[in-house]
This record gives C-alpha cells, structure tokens and sequence, in this order.
C-alpha cells in the first residue's frame, strides 16, 4: 500500500484525496458489482506523474484503478476489485493537444469530454464519430478505450476506430507508444517532419491498440491518445423510419450501410425514444412512447464540399428504390420526434440529467455484438425474461447500432430501475445475469465484459483468455493494474 | 537437418506418406532451402497435430500460403498449407466471408462478385491468398492491412486452436475482438512482412458492396484480354497532374468526397506495363504515354452504385480536376480498349507481376503503410536517389518514380518506390540494396518512418523498444521457440 | 537446344504461382480455378511449372540429382502447356520449352520411365506408340482410297497410331475420310506405309526418336508431293505443324487439323452440315490444337543488359494462335447442336491427362485429370463431351467407364459424319 506523503511528492498535496466522502463515491457504481473502497484518489495532471505513480504501486504492490470520466459510472470497471487500490483519476487532464483538418485527427488527454472536444473540432471544420449520448462527463479516451459503438458505422472500418494512437505507461511503468506514434523520434520530432500520428499499425508486427482497447485499464494507463475525425457535412438531411417490423428495419439498414449512403444510422425502441425526448418524466415519456412505433430507424444523409444536394439527392433516390420494395417509408417525424431533433441531439453528448437517468434515476446495459439475422430471436429471448422476472418487456430500452460498416451489430438493453427499490434492483440484478446467460446461448457475443458477468463471459472462451493472461503477465506482472477486471 | 525416420513416420501417421517430403529434389522449388520436411496438412486438426510434434521435437516450423517469396532458415519444417482451400462462408448481409489459406485472391473475388459483393485483392494479385493481410489497388474503398481481418482462428504456436472473437465462443465470425482485449492485436498477418507466429488456419475478412457485374465482359485470347464493353456506371482514368502537390491535392479530395472505388497512384511506367503484354510494347508505351502526360498521376476508378450516383461522381472528379490542374490521359478517355483493359486488371489481377517482375527480373521495394503525405514527402527523396542508378544504367528506367495510394477514403495511406533490375547485371544488385539501406536510414533519421529491415533491437531503439516487449510475447505463446516469424511474403 | 540455354528464363520464375491457376481473369468462382493436373493432385509445389523451373534451374548449377522422387515429378506431367500460358499472360519468359528439355535431358541420361520406354521400343520397332494388331492401313480397307506412298496426293491424310490401330477409333478414320469424300477433296493415304509423326514420342522426352520419326514423314511426304497435311489427331497436328518446323524439317508444308479443314470446306460451300444432330455438347480443346498448336516462332539473338528483353525483340508463344475457333465454328453450323462451354477453356483448357506420357506411365493420374474434366463437363448441363483428338477421347471414356458417368464422348468427326 503507497503512503499518501509519497503520493504527495509526485502529484502535490491537491492532488491525494482521501476524504471519506471522496473515497465512499468511488467504492461503487451504478452497477452491481461488490462496493469496494478505495485507499485514496489522485489526480494527476502530467504524463509522468502516471508513470511515476505507476513505479511507485510496483513498488509497493498496490492496486491502481485508472478513471478517465467523471461520475455516474456504470460498468463497474472504475470500481476497485480488491482493497488497498489507489484511484488514478485523469478526468482532469484536458488538453486537447492538436486538432488537424488536412490529415483529419485530434490528440486528446484522457479527461478530455465529447462536450469539450466536439466545439475544439467543429472550429477546424470537422466532427467525431461518436458514440450515441454519452453522458456529458464521459470521457473521450475513455470510451475509445472501451470501444463504445459508434453511430457512424460507415466511417468504422475497424473495430478499434476512430482510435488511431495511444501513449500509455504499460502497468510495469514502461512508457509505450502505439502506431505511428511510437517513432522514430519523440512526438515533437515527428510533428516537425509533418507526421500527426495517424497510422494505428505497429510498431513492428502487432496491433498495439488492440490490446488496450478492452482492457479496462488491466495493462496499463493511457494518457493521450489520437483519433480520427470525419469532416463537418456542409449538408444533412435527416429521416426516420418507424415500424413495427424489425426485420424490414434491419433489411433496410443492412443496405444503407452496404450502399455507404449514410452517415449516422441506428434503430431505437420507442422506450428509448421516448427516454431520449420526452420533456417531462414518466407522464410525457409515457404519452411518447405511447405515440411512437415499435421501432424507429434513423439515418442521416450529408454531402460535403462539392454538390452536396446532388450527392443526397442520389442517395434519396437509392433508398426509395429500396423502401418501395421493402413498404416502409422514410419520413420526418415519428410520433412527435422530428429526425432533425435527433440530429441534433445525437451530434453532441447527452443533457442532464443523462438520458439514461431520466426515466428512473439507476440504469443497467445489457450490451453485446451479434448478427442482423440473430437479434430478433435475441431480442424475443430478452424480452420473455424480462416478463418472466416480472421487469416487462415493454419497459426495456433498446438500442441496435450497426458497426464496423454493418459487420455487426451493438445491441444493447437498457434496464431503467430505481435503485433504492431493494426489489427492483434484485430484479434488474437477476435478469442482468439470466440475459447474459442466455444470450449467450443465442449467439449473442459479449465483447466487452463488465462488472458481475464477466466471469461467466470470459469462462466461454477459455482458449482466449489463456492467451490474454499470459499478455497479462507481461504488461502488468505484478497484477497492479485494476485487479480482478476482464477475468484476470 | 534430416529429421530421423521414427520423427518423419510420426508426421507421416498425421498427412499421409503422399503429404509430406524430404526429398531434397523437391527443395528448390521450396525458394531453395533445406527444410526438414515439407508438410501439407488438409485441416485445422492436422495443422495441430504438426504443431504439438514440433513443440514435442523441438521442430522449428513455418506456415505458407502460396509462398511467393520466402526467406526461411535451413533446416525448419515447412507447413505448405495448399490443401486447406476452402470457402467456408459468405455473410451476406453482415458482408464477411470467411476463408482457409489456400483460397486465392481470384476465387473468393469471384464467388462474391456473383453475389454483388467483392472484397479488397491485395496488391500482389489475386493469385495469392485471400486471407493474407496485405494491401493492394482497393484500398481507397476497402480498407487494408489487417484492418479487414475479423475472427481469426489460430493454431498457436503450442499447437492450440484459439479462435478470436466471436467464433471464440459463438459459431459466427463477425468480430475478431474481445472478449476483452483483443488478439488481434498481435494475430495481424499469416505470413510476413511481420507475421503472428503460428499458422491461421481460417479468417473472415470483410467483403464490399460491389456495384459491377457478376462476371466482368471479358473477351479475347491470352494475353489480349479486353472487356467487350466498359460495363454501365463505371469509368476508369489516368490523370496526370503539373506538380506533385497538385496531385496529393486532388487525391484528399478525391478521399473527403468519397467518390473513388479505386484510386491507384501508379507512374505512368507502371500504367504502360500493366496494359502491354511484352517488355517491348511497355516500352514502346511507355514513351507514348510519357509524351501526353504533364507529370506525376494517378488511376482511377469510378463506380456508381446507380446511374445517380455514377453522374454525381463524375461530375465532382471532374470539379476536382480542373481545380487541381488535372489532365486525363486521352489514350484510356478515347480508347475504351484500354479503359477496359486498365479496369479488367486493376480489380481482377491487381497484378504486380507485369509492373514489377517482367522487365528486369528482379525488383526491390521499400513499402511504408502509413500517413500518406509523410511517406510521400520521404519518397520524393528516395526517388532523386534513384535516378543516378537510372544513370549509370542499374535500373530499369521509370524516371525516379514512386507510387501509392489513399486507404480508407484517404485517412491513410501507402507509398512504395521500387527499382526493377537485371540481377545478372553486375552492380545492379549491389546498388540497389545500398539504396535502399540509405534510404531507409533516411527515413529513420529524418523521422518519417521506421526502417523496415535491420538489426530489431536497432530499430526497435528507436520505436519504444517495442521489440522487447514482442520477444516476451512471443516467448509466452512460444515456449518451445518453434514458431519462426520471418519467411514468405504472401 | 538445351536446358542451359534456358537459364536466365528460368531464373525469371519468381514462384507467383500463377502457373497453377487459369489466368486469373477467367476464375469464374470457387471450382474449376486450378489448371495444371500435377500440382492439383499432388500438392507439393515441385509439380507445378514453376516449381519444375525452380528444379531445373537448380539441377544446372548443383549437378543432376536424379532420385526416384524427381523422376516421379518429371513424369508425372502431362506437358500439357497450361502453365505457359499462365504465366506468359504477365511474364515474358520459356516455360514449356525448358520443362521439354529437362524431359529430354532426363532421357538422354538414361533415367527413363519403365513403361515410356515400353512404349518407345514399340515405336522403334513398328512405328507406332500403341501397340499393333492387324496392319496401320486396314481401317481403310474397302474404301479406296488413293495410297500416298504410292502417288502423287497433295492432300495427306495422316491417321495416327491409335486411330490406325485401335477398334474403337478406327470409326473416326472412317469419319474422316468420308467427309473429306463428301466434300471432293482429293486426298490419300498412308496406309501400311504411314508411320508414328513421333509427336508423342517427344513429349515423353524421346527427342531422337521423334526426330527419327519426323524425317521419315517428311521423306515421305516430299516424296508424294504432298503440300497438305490434315490430321484428326491434335498430337500429330502439333508434331507437324509445330514441332517439325521447330527442327527446321516442315518447310512450307501447309497442317490444318481436320476441325480447321472442315470449317474451311463449310465456309467454301463445298461442305453442308444439314442434317439435325440434337444434341446439348460442351466441347474440350485438346492441348495440342489449342494452346500448344500455335505456331513456332523461330528466334535468334541476344539479351540486352539491363531488363529481360532481347535483340531483336522476342516473341513468345503464349498460346495465342491456337485452334479454337474452327471446331467451335464447325459444331456451330451443325444443326440441333447446342454447345455450352465449360470453365477452362481455349487456351486455358484443362488437359484430358493423357499427355506427356502419362497415360501409359501413371493411368491413374491420367484418368484422374479426366474425370476433374468430366465432372466440369458435367457442370456444364451437357450430355456430351465433344473433343478433336482420339487421345482425349480414350481417356475420357475409359474413366467414363470406370466412374459411371453418363456423359457421352464423341469426336467432331463424328457429329460431322452425322450431320451430312
């Protein structure tokens, strides 16, 4: 365990909190994972004060829990696994270092947010591809890291964008470099001669950034990282498509997103419609989502620099080709949601209070990749359990994103419950888990583990996590970097 | 080194006595090398069962695909992994397809193109493997390098099967990734340049939407291989440019606009060579061609997904053109003879062959994946080096040029400069590799680029020592040190 | 000519393995991709062109090493010339012309096949490659025919050893000389007196022996006066027309297959297909009227320094110039025929297996490569397999038989005969 006075000599006095109240908000989440507190909190402002404190945990074999975004969480993975832990809290380094239109990317630190971020960008005349609302303390590092969906699935051409480099310190302390990033030369040296850190290859024969995507910071912490940024359309036209016919949504998307004809593209269920637009809760949410079909398809249609109306235009044209044979109509309003409103919303992070807590003040995610042709038999799996542990299928919220250009799709439960209701909790707890179990059965792949399940995912794929531990041993040897994460 | 009979008959009792050989006869064609055997398994489970004998012989073993080019040391047991051919799956609407080693380029474009798909053909050509990751001419509208890799399923170098992603844990092959981290990040590529040790014994690539027809109109008798019409929505060009910045100009925005189904930045030598069927009609080409250009170029392709889309793009290609000073070469705008010819090749062959290996023989190249403007601004350079061999008449001559490319609508990019030449000529040789090592230690020094080839804890020095911390990996996979990494480009 | 003269063109391989494949253009999807037999049945890449080239190459500047397993790869080749012509889509460089020589330098070397031998002491001793029953000219007993060693014939007719001999084919010799009857053309024969054109022979590697056998043709046929020379049998088609100018011993002797002579008498009117033969066909392109039966291009000179081309300027064979057209044109004007083609096709075609010798030395290989056609003969919806040399046919039809397909084999010939 590290002495707070040694902390002190690396980040300053300011920067080690352990008050009790501090200390009781980071032992747990919204998730139900076991509360655990933790010893003290820094802050660091600098990339070597991670390193040092990293050394210095080595040393001392103590836990450290790295945090990039600001509260409420709930995954669980800023929660501490065993006692003793130091949080390294990054929230507060916001620089955003470099924004560069020619070569489309911005450099970031880790407490850098999308509400931050998104204006620094939109001057240069570009714009993220972001995920759908994140909550406005949401880190940018952060959920690039965790490889968050994005609701571009157009501009993801892989799984690890829009995340081109990383600089971390590997949980051995080791300062590393990802891709293009990582030399010859230092950064500086590299900006001299033009270069921006754009490449994610290497160095040499691996993927880096693949093995800290995922992570949750299990092999070590990052302090900034680059990511690639689209161009700001010079032209949008927006539409929804309600029904409540899934399938024809799904064959329509898988289209859209085959034809590169749009930009943003997502399905929502009306829960969550609802839960994103009503004004007033639960009367207005209701009355929403009473009005609104099962299912609403959005998508949006930009043009750029040369002849954008053009460019819609013929997109317009494909797509009504496509909706007449599958007898659906694009439109500009469902219910009494306009597509531009969900354009604009969508295009920055999330009001408060976030989304997600509007409708009840706790939220659970049930969220795993999957295939167009298996989500309806998934979604029928969660929707009779969630009737049958008595939560509702009509009260799920659901979110079907398309990702890495319709490779696959993020589908995703949102369970709202009020968390001081011990029964409600026991409900959304035990659902939580009979879901996962069974999703997994029908096909569903949970990517990301988190929290209470991650055991039960990682035990199906045994092979892997054989092969993760031993990278486990190399980076992070004394087992310092949030313990208990990930199945390690 | 002669594996003794008792270990060939246990390999044997794996393939079959027809699948595997030590016949030293049989070893120049095995890029000349004397391996200890050459084995050939069908499948997953005997490529398993090969690795676990290495590991229990203390074998050092190497997987190929085709095996264009290799680099092994002697003595190794060769996997050729010829019999593992199959298309396992297409995806159609999650758009993957998931392939064994041996499917080649040709076959999987093929089944997807009657199927309105196709997926991005490596540079090398479609003669070679489809799972390679690899770049090539598509990369504009296809991605590259393992970035169109998803599930991986992988024979360790222990000899277990791991399977990455989804088909970890589920039967479907749509994610590489997780759970968790992903091993994708060192599962990059089956065989070198940079090579995951072990042998992957299936991949799912992602496929693209493919706005063709199911099968190209293709006429005549080899080599005349033309299109008996150019098919509807597609166009191909070669634009030359007044000055090297015009030409990168126009190329991001042809990448911002999105227009490019294929955007090639070959010299105009490459271009001659690639449509001519002899090394004298290149020639004979090539000084046609060099007279109607106006400088540096690129090819490209137009592809409309509907008569809309095709009019659209056509116009702001023809926006952009005149706003960088662009100048379309009139003997493929006038004559769809060669249009097709340019189109036919550059998506079904992506053939290096003709551009690389007829005129000389031999070619070396320094290739460099990365941000296209970096590389381009180190290969102005190079390519003035170039041109004293050109000089004293140890390289084919193309003028110094170099070629590349846009990756993902220009987010990336891929620069190469290459010097064809006589290896029987002499000096030829000598001077080329020179070049190429001063170059590289330009682009080092300089801070473009890592050097490709050399002493790893040399380069490594200068790249966060990322090579240490691979020899860790590499020994936590490999205990047994069987796994070789260097060997066949493709 | 000799192996080492082809070197440098050997050094030119770069192991692109195209020379397994058909061109990749043609790849049409998943199956029928492969084009060279030996390397899609046995794998290792020593059986393929390239991989023979990387051997050669090896062997001339390490020393022959003749083990049991390299002549298992020498023989085990049908010589078929796909793998030129796949790889002479993009490289200019010999293929099929040092694999010849390494055959012939084996031969001469004494490492021969067993059972080619067999056959070439037949050959020797009766001027034949199949063995003899009967006399070569009792196919044609009863029909008159004028004796070209006899008089004066500017049209030859020129058999072949198995049509001459074998019961089965000797239809097709019939066939023939009734069209050419049908058709007033004034021919003859050889008879008793013709003798093996040794085409064979020298894909087997039997370089003397086929010259031996060449001279005695041309002696033969500048003795008749013969200024043409047909044949229905691809393999004599290639010695003549091919071969024999190869060796400077043709002159200006005119050599059409029966499929080119055909078509040309149906152009010039002399020749009417009228009479219906219903029939869906898919037709094979034997290797030697196709890719190999292009013309030899006599070249001298020397390499220039600095790339991979000659002065003057050399032209490769590339199986460009082969005889596709005519048997196409010919089974076009048949009526009731409807032909489909195959996948591997003209210059691209898959070879029946009975070339190179290995129909005598490894018939399992041969009727292996056979029946990898007839499936794709199949594919094709077709009922009949319809090819221009008795070599294919016999192959196809032994493996037919052996594999109870119900694929029907014929020779043009015979839907010709049908059809006047």
């Amino acid at each position: 365990m590290i002495e707070k006075e040694r902390l002190v000599t690396i980040v300053g006095p300011d920067k080690v909190i352990n008050e009790p109240q501090v200390l009781q908000a980071y032992s747990k989440d919204m998730s139900f994972v076991n509360p655990v507190k933790p010893a003290c909190v820094v802050t660091p402002n600098k990339a070597d004060e991670v390193q040092k404190i990293i050394q210095l945990a080595n040393d001392t074999q103590t836990p450290l829990v790295p945090v990039s975004s600001g509260p409420p969480h709930f995954r669980g993975d800023t929660v501490p696994g065993t006692g003793g832990a130091v949080i390294v809290d990054l929230s507060q380094m916001k620089k955003v270092i470099l924004v560069d239109r020619a070569r489309r990317v911005t450099m970031v630190e880790p407490g850098v947010t999308f509400g931050e971020l998104i204006p620094a960008v939109n001057k240069e005349g570009l714009r993220l591809n972001m995920p759908l609302l994140p909550r406005k303390s949401k880190s940018v590092v952060g959920s690039i890291l965790e490889r968050e969906p994005v609701i571009i699935p157009k501009y993801q051409w892989d799984i690890s964008d829009p995340l081109a480099c990383a600089g971390l310190f590997f949980g051995t302390g080791d300062e590393f470099r990802t891709g293009q990033a990582a030399g010859p030369g230092t950064i500086e040296e590299q900006w001299a001669v033009g270069g921006v850190q754009k490449s994610p290859y290497g160095p040499g024969t691996a993927s880096w950034h693949r093995l800290i995507q995922g992570a949750q910071g299990t092999m070590g912490i990052v302090t900034w990282i680059s990511m690639r940024c689209e161009i700001l359309p010079s032209l949008e036209e927006p539409f929804v498509v309600g029904s409540s016919n899934l399938n024809s949504l799904l064959e329509l998307t898988s289209w859209l997103i085959r034809l590169r004809n749009v930009n943003e593209c997502f399905i929502l269920n009306n829960t969550n419609l609802a839960a994103i637009f009503a004004k007033k809760y639960p009367t207005d949410c209701q009355n929403l989502k009473d009005n609104l079909p099962a299912w609403t398809l959005f998508y949006n249609l930009a043009g750029y620099e040369y002849f954008p109306e053009e460019r819609i235009g013929a997109y317009i044209k494909e797509i009504d080709d496509l909706t007449q044979r599958l007898r659906i109509e694009p439109v500009k309003t469902v219910g009494s949601v306009s597509a531009n409103e969900i354009l604009k919303a969508v295009q920055q992070p999330s009001g408060e209070p976030y989304w997600k807590l509007r409708y009840r003040e706790a939220c659970q995610d049930i969220f795993f990749l999957t295939i167009y042709d298996k989500l309806e038999d998934q979604i029928r799996v969660m929707n009779h359990l969630a009737d049958k542990l008595g939560y509702g299928a009509s009260n799920l919220g659901i979110y079907i994103q398309p990702v890495v250009q319709g490779t696959s799709c993020h589908c995703e439960f949102n369970l709202f419950f009020d968390s001081g209701n011990p029964i409600e909790l026991d409900r959304v707890k035990t659902l939580s888990a009979s879901a996962t179990r069974e999703l997994m059965a029908e096909g569903a792949f949970f990517s990301r583990p988190y929290g209470e399940n991650a055991g039960m995912i990682v035990n199906r794929d045994a092979a892997t996590v054989a092969v993760l531990q031993k990278f486990k041993k190399i980076f992070d040897p004394n087992n310092i970097m949030n313990p208990g994460k990930v199945g390690f | 080194m002669a594996l003794s009979k008792e270990i060939y008959s246990v390999f044997e009792d794996v393939v079959g006595p027809e699948n595997i050989c030590n016949d030293p006869v049989i070893m120049p064609s095995y890029f000349g090398k004397d391996f200890a055997a050459i084995i050939l398994p069908k499948n997953t489970a005997e490529v398993q069962a090969v690795v676990k004998l290495c590991n229990k012989y203390k074998l050092k073993f190497r997987p190929i695909c085709t095996g264009w080019k290799g680099e092994f040391p002697q003595g190794i047991i060769l996997l050729d992994l010829r019999r593992m051919n199959r298309i396992i799956e297409i995806n159609e609407k999650n758009m993957y397809a998931v392939v064994e080693p041996y499917v080649i380029s040709a076959q999987l474009q093929a089944e997807l193109m009657k199927r309105g798909f196709h997926f991005n053909v490596k540079g090398a050509g479609t003669n070679t493997a489809a799972m390679l990751r690899g770049h090539g001419h598509l990369d504009q509208s296809t991605s590259g390098d393992d970035r169109n890799h998803l599930a991986i399923e992988w024979v360790t170098p222990e000899g277990n099967i791991v399977r990455s992603g989804s088909v970890g844990s589920t039967d479907e092959w749509f994610s590489g990734d997780g759970p968790g981290p992903s091993l994708r990040s060192i599962l990059t590529s089956a065989v070198p340049p940079g090579s995951t040790p072990g042998v992957f014994t299936k991949a799912a690539v992602k496929i693209y939407h493919w706005p063709g027809p199911s099968r190209f109109p293709v006429q005549g008798i080899s080599p005349n291989i033309t299109l008996s019409e150019i098919p509807p929505n597609f166009m191909a060009r070669y634009y030359s440019f007044p000055s090297l910045d015009k030409m990168m100009q126009a190329e991001f925005k042809i990448g911002e606009s999105e227009i490019a189904f294929e955007l090639m930045g070959f010299n105009i030598a490459m271009v001659a060579s690639n449509m001519t069927v002899s090394n004298e009609e290149d020639e004979e080409v090539f000084n046609q061609f060099k007279k109607e250009i106006q400088g540096v170029g690129f090819f490209i392709i137009i592809a409309g997904n509907s008569a809309a889309d095709f009019d659209y793009k056509k116009k702001v290609l023809k926006h952009i053109m005149n706003e960088t000073g662009g100048k379309s070469l009139e003997s493929i705008e006038r004559d769809p003879r060669n249009e097709g010819i340019l189109l036919h090749n550059c998506i079904r062959i992506c053939a290096s062959i003709r551009e690389t290996f007829r005129s000389g023989g031999r070619f070396s190249s320094i290739p460099m994946m990365g941000q296209r403007d970096l590389t381009v601004r180190w290969a102005v350079g190079a390519g003035k080096a170039k041109r004293s061999l050109i000089e004293k008449d140890l390289v084919v001559d193309d003028e110094g040029a170099f070629f590349g490319w846009g990756v993902e609508q220009g987010h990336l990019g891929k620069t190469e400069i290459f010097c064809r030449y006589d290896p029987l000529k002499p000096g030829a040789e000598e001077a080329v590799l020179k070049w190429k090592a001063e170059q590289q230690k330009r682009a080092s020094d300089e801070h473009y680029f890592a050097m490709l080839w050399g002493p790893e804890d040399e380069i490594g020095k200068g790249l966060c020592n990322y090579q240490s911390w691979w020899r860790k990996i590499k020994k936590a996979i490999d205990p047994n040190g069987v796994a070789l990494e260097a060997g066949s480009l493709v | 000519m000799s192996l080492e003269q082809y070197q440098d063109h050997m050094e030119m391989c770069m192991r692109c393995s195209c020379c397994k494949f058909i061109p990749m253009q043609r790849v049409q999807g998943d199956k029928y991709t492969y084009v060279c037999p030996s390397i899609t049945k046995y794998n290792f890449h020593s059986y393929s062109g390239g991989g023979r080239l990387n051997i050669g190459l090896a062997m001339l500047k390490n020393g022959f090493n003749y083990t049991d397993k390299l002549l298992d790869i020498v023989y085990n080749c049908q010589m078929c010339g796909a793998c030129g012509v796949s790889c002479n889509y993009a490289m200019d460089m010999e293929v099929m012309e040092p694999i010849h020589e390494f055959r012939i330098k084996c031969v001469q070397d004494g490492k021969i096949s067993p059972a080619l031998e067999k056959v070439i002491t037949g050959l020797r001793k009766q001027g034949s490659m199949v063995p003899v029953t009967g006399k070569r000219g009792d196919w044609a007993s009863g029909l008159n025919l004028k004796d070209a060693s006899k008089e004066k014939v500017n049209v030859l007719y020129h058999v072949g050893c198995l049509t001459s001999y074998d019961k089965d084919m000797q239809r097709l010799a019939k066939a023939t000389a009734k069209i050419l009857q049908k058709a007033g053309v004034d021919f003859g024969i050889a008879g008793n007196n013709e003798t093996c054109c040794g085409g064979r022979a020298y894909q087997m590697g039997y370089e003397q022996d086929f010259l031996n056998q060449a001279k005695k043709n041309i002696a033969m046929i500048k003795k008749a006066g013969v200024k043409t020379v047909v044949t229905s049998c691809a393999d004599g088609y290639q010695a003549f027309k091919v071969l024999y100018d190869k060796f400077n011993l043709k002159g200006d002797l005119e050599v059409l297959h029966i499929s080119e002579f055909v078509d040309r008498l149906i152009r010039d009117g002399k020749l009417k297909p009228h009479k219906k033969v219903d029939m869906a066909v898919t037709y094979h392109d034997p290797c030697h009227l196709g890719r190999l039966g292009e013309p030899w291009i006599h070249w001298e000179g020397k390499r220039l320094s600095k790339s991979f081309v000659f002065d003057p300027p050399k032209v490769y064979r590339r199986g460009t110039y082969g005889v596709y057209e005519p048997p196409r044109d010919v089974l076009k004007s048949i009526p009731g025929i409807k032909l489909t083609e195959m996948t591997r096709i003209k210059e691209y075609a898959w070879c029946c297996g009975a070339g190179g010798g290995v129909n005598e030395s490894n018939p399992e290989f041969a009727q292996w490569t056979a029946l990898e056609r007839i499936e794709e003969a199949g594919s094709t919806g077709a009922e009949a397999i319809v090819t221009a040399c008795p070599w294919c046919e016999k192959t196809f039809n032994e493996t037919i038989k052996g594999n109870g397909s119900g694929l029907k084999v014929y020779d043009i010939v015979e839907l010709v005969e049908k059809a006047i």
